[in-house]
């Protein structure tokens, strides 16, 4: 530690400590002793001094004992040779009368990280688990991990094991917990601990007996048991049914989730469960520790996942506190949008809209945010919400109120008329580049029903070279080109004036491309420009698939009561506004690259229609299954050629390139093969299913056999879709010959 | 699993460190140090991962405690254990403040050494710990007091020894509320819940039975039923609807859910025997009415009215009305009827204090508050009006209706045990938005 005048100091104890005429004054040895592990806190090397502590550790007064073992627990490994001659005094201790004597020299004893040490501490180890005292048996107990710890696979262990699980039957429920810690550890590589009935049966007959943090992590083993009956399941339940409302939040939290893992084949069972911990839940979301109340409203969050009304009454409860820290404000908010319902919506708007005003800026454009999810559903309410906020002419909301705009123009297009009009009465222009490209996207994409839009576009235009974010200027020329598709007279002029500066003064490569792109696309002429820039305006079939899903349980109980629902989407809707704001921009790309293409490559087969497909949300196996059964085939084609020889993986990895999920397929060579997939596009989500007969089998020719389910039905896009799928097959089969 | 345990003053000095397992270096205690204590911008959330190690903290007054591991463990555990660990340091040297841990280092390193053994919980309750952690260290013990330790290790009931023997069997029952109000400017209630304990003092003899009777309106009405409707209906008005409560770990559960009667054998001295919550019927002992005028660009008038709203023979007390001005304020005049009221600039608002109020009585403040012009377009945000007040009764309308102590094997009966029962409901958040 580079510490100023450290060495002074660690010399001056020395002295002290070797003084004798301190040594005689019990108070003052005691003192320095002290003195040596504040500094230790501070992170002062003070190993120097191993030898006078080891001195000081022969003594009578307990207290000082600790401090000198503390000392010798953190420099131990640094100085093995000397830590061994404070092991005799720790084994005479090992043997003293009182348990508490016994108990704690045998934990500092384990303690010690060195080489060398477990031939000194096994014999203590095996002593102390048969001791009467049961402070003493929970030492040794956790002792064994210790040592299994230092010296993994000695040929003690298996003793040891055996040891251990005859323990678990001990009247201490803290050795009982012990025990499971050890064994857990110990078998760390076979496994963990097994639990098998006798077991899962004592333990559960135990857990009353238990402190609330042995009784969570007996909750949390209890998971690997698998009950043999239904009734033998329901028993279980019975017997833990007391504990879903336990007073500790994290005892009950860890019951409902050995409750859905458990219950897995009974939903009835698992929502019953849902609902008896929501009371807790609720009460954990209340709770005077801050710290606590996040948990709590994480973990609403999940059980929200699946079941969205459940805490639909208690909507108030989640309205947020003037001094409460941000992150819960944040959870709250997330949670208050998915709450929204006809007969709250007034209130929880109003109350959001409180929001808005927060002095942290960063808050408030949450709320917003928070305020355009629900216009998806309330588009009017919100709108007038929204259209107010402008009028408060402060820089973040405003910017904050056009980036919502924009997301909700794309999701929901019938407010399109009401957005216009808004954002051309409003007279100042956002100042961050976000907020910026928002509006350049607004105004681009429905330049023709905003009538001063060119002069808007007009001033960034003439402000760039001041402008200093290159997407900004990238969303600038977007927004140009699209303006001159519609309103070619008003914009002919700057956009030409555009293309010059960004071609020949940019320094900026992104930037410069795109306006390449954009100017070598012109040269094609109007038509070619106008196919190759514009798609839709909107995708109103996500709002639909981003919106309220009722996810089965499945998907996130087992990540339940972890750090994972506290982790992850730390500030979500904020990335909310990210990944929608992402969605536009690369859609336009999108329908631009193939575009490009034309100019340079002139695609071969003009009449396939170009069909783009994206991913959106994954389909779980349920939801594809159920879709699966209740649509009819729409078309279905024999493609003409076997299917591809390479390996799974590849397929998967090259069907994903062209945006198309695989969700299952027969694995290796087993004949019939099959395979299925889904996608989106245009609108509809298409499903597919690969199958391939038995090539030996008369009438097939070993041909593969695509059949395709729509929803909404879409001829055009299918016909792209087959279309695809044929050329990633075809180049499959080319790569192997 | 805890891997370590760090404190910290409020400039990130190390006050305490003690680490339980090798995964965790010497080096995270710098890390949550530069990455949290040190961050420039706010706390994004209690748990803290860096470098794939996940920081837990909590902070009291000015001092952070954080709680270090590397497994994905209980969150909700981890916290739990860290307001324990708070709890059992503060049963042993009062409010947890810098000095107080500097001044207690060797007793906490004693504390950490006994709670937690290779990161795993051992022993977190206080009066288990304080028979063989005493405050000055343990001395040279008498035979008899060993073999008390060795019971209490090995007892079956974790919270209570054996043999204890008072001459004067007493209990104290406190049950303190906490009220939280938020109302809108209209005085309509956004939301309202009292968040309650039920706190025991024990000085009782022996191992004794108690049962705990209050008006749970499910209890009354159970009850009822055998009675004339004119009983329920009378008793049901007094009788209060519980959301949801907690018991300590001595009461038996299974009986509160069958029966509902919550029974026990209470730890020795003081614990809190149950918390609970509710929402319906609260009654609220203040209502702040506001009143705020914008008289053009550099002044405002701001009114408050508050009114009691209990017994009148009832006085609440240490009342505290704190009134939020906007951040250009240059002046203030303020004119109140009773207590005292003062602006401070550094806290933005106007305190008004008033010792003591009766029951069903009113009382005003006004003021004149002068702002700067400035070219600011920021509105001022409006902070609410925030209340502090203690009443010397439950807001939920909690109350208790017997305490019984059985102890069979003493000759002691219930009558013999002197008991006292007391209310105090304070404030929790109690605003009101102007």
């Amino acid at each position: 530690m580079p510490y100023f005048g450290s060495e002074e100091t660690v010399k001056e104890l020395k002295r002290a400590l070797a003084n004798p005429h301190v040594q005689a004054d019990r108070l003052r040895y005691k003192n320095y002793i002290t003195k040596v592990i504040r500094y230790m806190t501070q992170g002062l090397d003070v190993s120097a001094l191993f030898m006078d502590m080891v001195k000081a550790s022969a003594t009578v007064d307990i207290v000082q004992k600790k401090l000198v073992y503390l000392y010798m627990c953190t420099y131990a490994s640094d100085k093995p040779d000397l830590a061994l001659l404070a092991i005799n005094t720790l084994r005479k201790d090992c043997a003293d009368p009182n348990p508490m004597v016994r108990g704690l020299a045998l934990r500092n004893m384990c303690n010690f990280r060195m080489p060398g040490m477990p031939e000194y501490i096994e014999q203590p180890i095996v002593a102390g688990l048969r001791d009467k005292a049961s402070y003493v048996r929970r030492v040794a107990v956790l002792g064994c991990a210790k040592l299994h710890n230092l010296q993994p696979y000695t040929d003690m262990d298996g003793s040891i094991v055996n040891e251990l699980y005859a323990l678990l039957r001990d009247p201490d429920p803290v050795v009982v917990v012990n025990c499971l810690r050890a064994l857990e550890e110990i078998l760390k590589d076979e496994g963990g601990v097994v639990i098998n009935k006798p077991i899962a049966h004592h333990l559960l007959n135990r857990m009353k007996d238990l402190d609330s943090w042995a009784q969570s992590e007996v909750l949390t083993f209890l998971l690997r048991y698998r009950p043999r009956s239904d009734d033998e399941l329901f028993d279980i339940l019975s017997l833990l049914d007391a504990f879903l409302q336990s007073a500790h939040a994290h005892v009950s939290v860890s019951t409902l989730r050995l409750f859905l893992h458990l219950a897995a084949a009974h939903p009835a069972v698992q929502a019953d469960a849902l609902l008896h911990t929501s009371a807790p839940l609720l009460a954990t979301c209340g709770s005077a520790s801050r710290e606590l109340r996040f948990a709590g409203l994480c973990h609403v969050q999940q059980v929200m996942r699946s079941q969205p009304g459940l805490f639909g009454t208690h909507y108030k409860r989640f309205f947020c506190g003037y001094s409460e820290p941000s992150y819960i404000k944040f959870r709250k908010m997330e949670i208050l949008v998915e709450l929204v319902n006809d007969e709250n919506v007034a209130v929880v708007l109003e109350e959001l809209r409180s929001y808005c005003t927060d002095v942290s800026p960063e808050l408030a454009q949450a709320a917003i945010a928070a305020i355009g999810r629900i216009a998806r559903t309330y588009s009017e309410k919100c709108l007038d919400i929204l259209t107010g906020l402008l009028a408060l002419k402060q820089d973040h909301i405003t910017s904050a109120v056009i980036q919502t705009f924009r997301d909700l123009v794309w999701f929901c297009p019938q407010s399109t008329a009401a957005v216009c009009q808004t954002v051309e009465a409003c007279v100042d222009n956002p100042q961050d580049s976000e907020g910026k490209q928002a509006l350049l996207w607004l105004l681009g994409e429905h330049g023709e029903q905003i009538s001063s839009a060119p002069y808007v576009v007009e001033g960034y235009i003439d402000g760039l070279k001041t402008e200093l974010s290159s997407a900004v200027k990238m969303e600038l020329l977007s927004a140009s080109v699209k303006m001159f598709l519609c309103r070619p007279a008003e914009t002919q002029d700057m956009l030409g004036r555009l293309l010059h500066y960004c071609i020949e003064e940019e320094s900026n490569m992104c930037v410069r491309d795109r306006a390449l792109l954009y100017y070598r696309l012109l040269q094609r002429g109007v038509e070619e420009t106008r196919k190759a820039v514009t798609g839709p305006k909107s995708d109103p079939s996500m709002s639909v698939l981003t919106g309220r899903q009722e996810e089965p349980i499945s998907l996130w109980a087992s990540a339940f009561n972890t750090l994972g629902p506290l982790s992850g989407r730390d500030l979500c809707l904020q990335t909310v506004i990210i990944s929608a704001s992402a969605q536009p921009s690369s859609s336009a790309e999108e329908e631009l690259l193939p575009g490009s293409k034309d100019v340079t490559l002139s695609c071969p087969n003009d009449t396939e229609e170009e069909i783009s497909l994206s991913l959106g949300p994954p389909l779980s196996h349920e939801t594809f299954e159920k879709m699966w059964l209740d649509l009819e085939i729409l078309h279905r084609q024999t493609l003409g050629f076997p299917r591809p020889k390479a390996a799974a993986d590849t397929l998967q990895a090259a069907l994903q390139l062209v945006k198309i999920q695989t969700l299952a397929f027969t694995p290796g060579d087993t004949v019939p093969w099959k395979a299925y997939l889904y996608t989106r596009g245009t609108g509809t989500l298409i499903l597919a299913e690969l199958l391939q007969e038995d090539p030996e089998a008369p009438g097939t020719e070993g041909s593969l056999v695509v059949s395709v389910k729509q929803q909404p039905a879409n001829q055009h896009t299918i016909r792209g879709f087959v279309a695809i799928i044929k050329s990633v097959f075809q180049t499959l089969n080319f790569d192997r010959l | 699993m805890i891997g370590g345990l760090f404190i910290y003053n409020h400039k990130g000095e190390v006050l305490i460190s003690r680490v339980y397992r090798d995964d965790i270096g010497r080096n995270a205690v710098d890390a949550f140090r530069v990455n949290v204590i040190h961050a420039r911008q706010q706390v994004r959330s209690p748990v803290t991962n860096i470098a794939r190690t996940s920081f837990f903290h909590v902070k009291r007054s000015n001092i952070w405690l954080a709680a270090v591991t590397k497994q994905n463990v209980n969150a909700a555990m981890v916290f739990e254990f860290l307001y324990k660990m708070c709890d059992v340091m503060t049963a042993y040297f009062g409010k947890i403040s810098e000095e107080n841990i500097k001044n207690n280092f060797v007793l906490i390193y004693e504390l950490l050494d006994e709670i937690l053994d290779f990161g795993y919980p051992q022993n977190s309750e206080t009066g288990a710990l304080k028979t063989f952690i005493t405050q000055q260290g343990i001395k040279s013990q008498t035979k008899e007091e060993q073999s008390q330790i060795t019971s209490q290790v090995t007892g079956q009931i974790g919270w209570r020894r054996e043999g204890i023997k008072y001459r004067r069997n007493e209990l104290f029952l406190d049950v303190l509320e906490s009220v939280n109000l938020l109302m809108s400017p209209q005085g309509q209630v956004l939301s309202a819940h009292v968040s309650g304990r039920v706190v025991m003092k024990s000085y009782l003899s022996g191992m004794p039975e108690c049962k705990f009777g209050m008006n749970d309106k499910i209890v009354i009405d159970k009850q009822g039923k055998g009675g004339t409707t004119d009983d329920t209906a009378k008793s049901g008005k007094q009788s209060i609807a519980i959301d949801d409560c907690t018991f300590h770990q001595c009461v038996r559960l299974s009986k509160f859910d069958s029966e509902r009667s919550i029974s026990f054998i209470p730890p020795d001295g003081e614990y809190e025997l149950m918390r609970y919550r509710t929402t319906k019927d609260i009654i609220l002992p203040f209502r702040v009415i506001p009143l705020v005028r914008e008289v053009g660009r550099t002044k405002l008038e701001v009114k408050v009215v508050i009114k009691s709203n209990f017994k009148p023979s009832l006085l609440a007390q240490k009342i505290e009305v704190r009134i939020p001005t906007p951040l250009n304020t240059s002046g203030v005049q303020v004119i109140c009827m009773k207590g005292k009221a003062k602006y401070k600039a550094s806290e933005n608002a106007i305190v008004w204090k008033i010792k003591r109020m009766a029951g069903m009585k009113e009382s005003q403040i006004s003021a004149e508050i002068e702002l700067l012009p400035t070219n600011d377009k920021k509105k001022w945000a409006r902070p609410p009006i925030s209340m502090n007040f203690e009443v010397p009764f439950a807001p939920s309308g909690l109350k208790v209706r017997y305490l019984k102590v059985f102890e069979p094997k003493l000759n002691y009966s219930d009558h013999d045990v002197i008991k006292w029962v007391r209310y105090i409901g304070r404030s929790g958040i109690y605003e009101t938005r102007c």
